[in-house]
């Protein structure tokens, strides 16, 4: 290999008084730059391409959510909120309201969504006159035009894969992740039947106790968990885990 | 004369038949319209008061020769100063759309390609707070910065435009543009000791290396082009080099060298040491604040224009296109001077889009080791010429 | 100025002159970021110097305890605004290291696509800087114009300009997007014809190489003593770099020249820099090859576990600017305990005063350019 720029240049330029190049490269360029368009944009009037898969503010599908709370956990700057809103039957249900002056555009919400109904959108004009302005709503994150490029899937590959031979598979750690459960540590509590967004736990009776009711353990659908955590995080025992397939 | 026509009052009369006709023998092309001027307002007032008052002294006195020669004069002023101003504002602009376009980008964009973002600087400067600090010396502060202002703005208009445009016609016109134009760098020097700024003190005292480094040399180089004119006068060096030739052939070192100099008297990008804003911030300009910083750098343009104006006087044949007959050019000669003046300031900005600022000891090394030797080299080319009679 | 001493001494025929103190900076157009430089001048030359930092401390490094492993990336993103992926590369290693995993070829590459393409932004903004500091807009728009391709490549690789958050632990966010290659190959073999553009004003312009030249000299003696790394050191002559004598990722799969001269003024350092971008695309170009041959279906990202086992880790990496380094105590939860970062400048900052000590006062600004300050990393 060489080396481009030192060995055509000579370690000692040692001419005094010599500005005749840069005038004359200063003046092949201004000609070269009049007739073309310069490369700065006008910006208000003229805006900048930018690709679908953009990092701007993160934007939501309400009908897609489940309102798991996966982006609350994965936020790193904890802008984001579950709040109560009425969806189109008018029940009532929780979905994530960002804070848009907090917002680092890092794109872990929408990376994170189990269900991709977080995305990122292209849409990074976001000044508004007061702070209260800048806090996006679940119905106000919706954004028109929204395609699959804006969505960010996490596709992994696990070692275990690669020690197998089968390098080419990739999953995302919402389909193998799985809660297993201590069962000498639960109560029977049905927290976890509760927090879960896509009703996968049932609470199973397996018997009775000694003061004749009912001991009740959790039971996962692995085909309806999306791996949000809820119950491991609710659990009051700790009785509950992810068991992380690697 | 009572109730009578307005045409006895405006009378458009020769304005070098007034006895007081202050330009002597020669003719003035904006005393001329000044002085028309003041015929259509003052004979209009005058008329007007006649009507009212028939045969009173006022009206006659209006339009009374030494009247009308006085305010003609201050129309006349005006006149001068707006058109300096606007060719200052002009190259302005002509500066930031250039560097703009060499820089790949688009310069100002603001109404009438961008001319009109001067007008928006101007008037956001002064619609600024006028700051003073505490504990400057108030005097000092304001008169060095009137002054500076003030030599700029006068020798920007003493400049003549051709031989019928102009304020005074000086036997030794370049020579008191020049002392006019030195002036600055002294004020420049008080200011940044009146300032109690370290940024100002070191940007004054820049300025004063400056002047001591370029000054001596631009000085020879002006006497030797009064000597191949044989004349201080700027009109008898601009005949001369119609009779002859432009004076940038004989004097071609004499001229690259004015070039640096008379942009380092201007202080432009190569030699703006005095308000070097990577390591000073502003430099002597540091304390001054909105309007005043604003005219500072109107009066730098203004500096910028007059070394463009005498680069052209001195070398570039004036207002004067060669080899064409008098009725060419005595069409418009302010324009040709302009034209020449602006493309004059045109290397300049290319000069200021290549380069970047030179250090002080530079300056002076450049000064004493490259231009004076030069200047000198210069003077004894032409001094051969002289003697062996091709001037 | 008014100083105590009051003999001016006539009969040695000296003059005592008073030395002041002039403060560049945290408002000043020199510094490039909020830092203080003191400097004490008798006249235009300058005799002591002394940096000040930590205007812009944030605890960075308190904050990461208080984080779960994912989460500390996008914060690493901000340790350094010009090349924000070398940080989070620096960070995935040493987390990796902590897990015992390494990540997938691909990765790999992509990974130091992403460093190069960072080290080429942030030598540019440094080159656009010293274009101002030398009073010269010219080669700062010009520089900043070839920079905005490259932030233009991050859009494609991972669509975010500056803070890209794009290395994970594991692997990389995303593949490479369709048609990045052919992308890179365009804006580099664009770029390797438009830098010479600005070289030519720099290189063959006398008045930047005498501002240049003989100013801010350091020895290797003093390189070793005060820690500097980057291309600073290897202005001096020191014939050391990271991603050739300790490889990390793939940098011992590729060709690639270390550019070392021996002069130890700015204007070597400056040669150094530009050197290295030259050698950064032959790099871009190299790894795009790789991942060509890779293939569309390798894996690029692995999964590792959330909790990271007890125990310490240690990475070191060839920023833009030097070696940082990046040194993680972790106690078997998915937060680190502890996570202390290196960071080149806050060391090359310390090499102020030799730097600037008998220099005149004009060239402080070029001379401190060629250290290239970054406050995010220094002052964390």
């Amino acid at each position: 290999m060489t080396k481009e720029f030192l060995d055509k240049y000579p370690r000692n330029p040692a001419r005094t008084l010599w500005i005749m190049k840069p005038v004359v490269k200063v003046l092949k360029l201004l000609f070269k730059t009049t007739i073309h368009r310069p490369v700065t944009i006008l910006y208000p009037y003229e805006k900048m391409w930018v690709p679908d898969n953009y990092r701007g503010r993160p934007g939501l599908r309400f009908d897609k959510c489940v309102a798991c709370g996966m982006c609350v956990r994965m936020c790193p700057t904890a802008c984001i909120k579950l709040v109560d809103v009425a969806d189109d039957n008018n029940q009532n249900v929780k979905r994530p309201q960002v804070n848009m002056g907090r917002c680092a555009m890092c794109g872990y919400c929408a990376e994170y969504c189990p269900v991709d109904a977080m995305t990122v959108t292209p849409d990074f004009e976001l000044a508004e006159y007061t702070r209260h302005d800048l806090i996006y709503g679940p119905r106000r994150l919706a954004y028109d035009g929204i395609n699959e490029q804006m969505e960010i899937h996490i596709e992994e590959t696990l070692i275990s894969d690669i020690e197998n031979g089968n390098p080419e598979r990739r999953i995302s750690p919402f389909k193998t992740d799985r809660p297993i459960l201590e069962a000498s540590k639960c109560i029977s509590c049905k927290k976890c039947e509760k927090v879960c967004p896509v009703d996968a736990v049932k609470m199973v009776e397996h018997g009775v106790n000694e003061k004749g009711r009912a001991i009740l353990y959790p039971e996962f659908d692995d085909d309806k968990c999306i791996c949000c955590r809820n119950c491991v995080e609710d659990c009051p025992k700790d009785a509950l885990q992810i068991n992380e397939v690697l | 004369m009572a109730y009578g026509s307005i045409l006895n009052f405006i009378t458009f009369d020769d304005p070098m038949a007034n006895p007081f006709y202050p330009f002597g023998g020669a003719y003035n092309l904006p005393f001329d319209i000044s002085y028309k001027l003041w015929d259509i307002i003052g004979g209009i007032i005058a008329w007007i008061i006649n009507l009212i008052f028939p045969d009173n002294g006022v009206s006659q006195w209006l339009i009374s020769a030494e009247v009308s020669n006085a305010f003609a004069l201050i129309i006349f002023m005006l006149i001068i100063f707006i058109v300096v101003f606007v060719c200052t504002l002009l190259s302005l602009w002509m500066e930031r759309k250039v560097l703009g376009r060499l820089m790949d980008r688009r310069g100002t964009m603001i109404g009438l390609k961008g001319f009109l973002q001067c007008i928006a600087d101007g008037l956001k400067t002064f619609m600024k707070e006028n700051t003073i600090p505490k504990k400057v010396d108030k005097m000092t502060y304001m008169w060095t910065l009137s002054l500076v202002i003030g030599t700029s703005v006068l020798i920007a208009c003493m400049v003549p435009l051709s031989p019928r445009w102009f304020v005074v016609d000086y036997g030794t016109g370049l020579l008191i543009i020049m002392a006019l134009f030195a002036l600055a760098p002294f004020f420049i020097l008080v200011s940044g000791w009146a300032q109690n700024n370290k940024y100002s003190l070191i940007g004054g005292m820049r300025a004063a290396e400056l002047m001591i480094s370029y000054e001596v040399p631009i000085l020879i180089m002006i006497a030797t082009t009064c000597l191949l004119a044989g004349s201080f006068n700027i009109g008898a060096i601009v005949d001369a080099q119609f009779s002859s030739t432009w004076f940038f052939i004989p004097q071609i070192i004499g001229f690259i060298t004015f070039v640096f100099c008379a942009t380092a008297e201007a202080e432009r990008v190569p030699f703006d040491i005095a308000e070097a804003e990577a390591e000073l911030v502003e430099g002597w300009q540091t304390e001054y604040a909105g309007m005043k910083w604003g005219l500072i750098m109107l009066a730098e343009y203004f500096r910028g224009y007059v070394s463009c104006a005498m680069i052209v006087i001195m070398y570039l044949g004036g207002w004067l296109i060669p080899f064409a007959s008098a009725e060419v050019n005595g069409l418009v000669p302010e324009i040709v001077f302009l034209l020449k003046a602006w493309f004059v300031f045109f290397v300049m900005i290319i000069l200021r889009g290549a380069l970047a600022r030179v250090r002080t000891d530079q300056i002076v090394n450049i000064g004493w080791k490259v231009f004076m030797p030069l200047s000198v080299v210069n003077l004894a080319i032409v001094l051969v010429l002289k003697i062996g009679g091709i001037y | 100025m008014t100083g105590e001493k009051q003999n001016l001494s006539i009969d040695n025929g000296t003059m005592d002159t008073d030395k002041m103190w002039v403060i560049m900076g945290p408002q000043h157009p020199f510094s490039h970021g909020l830092w203080t430089l003191k400097a004490q001048i008798d006249g235009e030359i300058v005799t002591d110097a002394e940096p000040i930092v930590g205007y812009l401390h944030r605890g960075w490094e308190k904050e990461c305890e208080n984080r779960a492993y994912p989460k500390i990336i996008p914060m690493a993103d901000r340790l350094c605004y010009a090349a924000s992926m070398t940080y989070t590369h620096l960070y995935c290693l040493t987390v990796e290291k902590a897990l015992g995993i390494e990540a997938p070829e691909k990765a790999k590459y992509i990974r130091m696509i992403g460093d190069e393409i960072c080290r080429v932004q942030s030598h540019l903004m440094w080159l656009a800087a010293v274009g101002t500091d030398l009073g010269n807009l010219t080669v700062f728009l010009w520089a900043m114009r070839e920079r905005e391709y490259f932030m233009d490549l991050n859009v494609r690789l991972c669509g975010a300009r500056m803070t890209t958050n794009f290395t994970r632990i594991g692997g990389v966010r995303n593949d490479t997007t369709d048609l990045f290659d052919r992308d890179v190959l365009r804006c580099i073999d664009r770029f390797e014809k438009a830098v010479w553009d600005i070289i030519a004003l720099i290189d063959d312009s006398s008045i930047f190489v005498s501002r240049m030249r003989g100013t801010g000299y350091l020895t290797r003696e003093q390189c070793a003593n005060l820690g500097i790394t980057g291309p600073a050191m290897r202005g001096t002559g020191v014939d050391f770099d990271v991603r050739r004598d300790d490889p990390y990722s793939n940098y011992d799969k590729v060709e690639f020249e270390v550019p070392v001269l021996k002069d130890g003024d700015s204007y070597s350092r400056y040669l150094v820099r530009i050197e290295e971008l030259f050698q950064s695309c032959k790099i871009i170009k190299q790894c795009v090859q790789k991942v060509n041959a890779l293939g569309k279906s390798a894996p690029y990202r692995l999964k590792v576990p959330s909790k990271v086992p007890a125990g310490r880790a240690f990475a070191r990496i060839e920023d833009p600017r030097g070696e940082s380094m990046m040194y993680l105590v972790a106690d078997g939860t998915d937060r680190p305990y502890r996570l202390k970062v290196r960071s080149p400048i806050f060391t090359n900052v310390s090499a102020s005063k030799p730097l600037v000590q008998g220099s005149r006062i004009a060239d402080v600004p070029v001379i401190m350019a060629m250290i290239d300050m970054c406050l995010g990393e220094t002052d964390r």
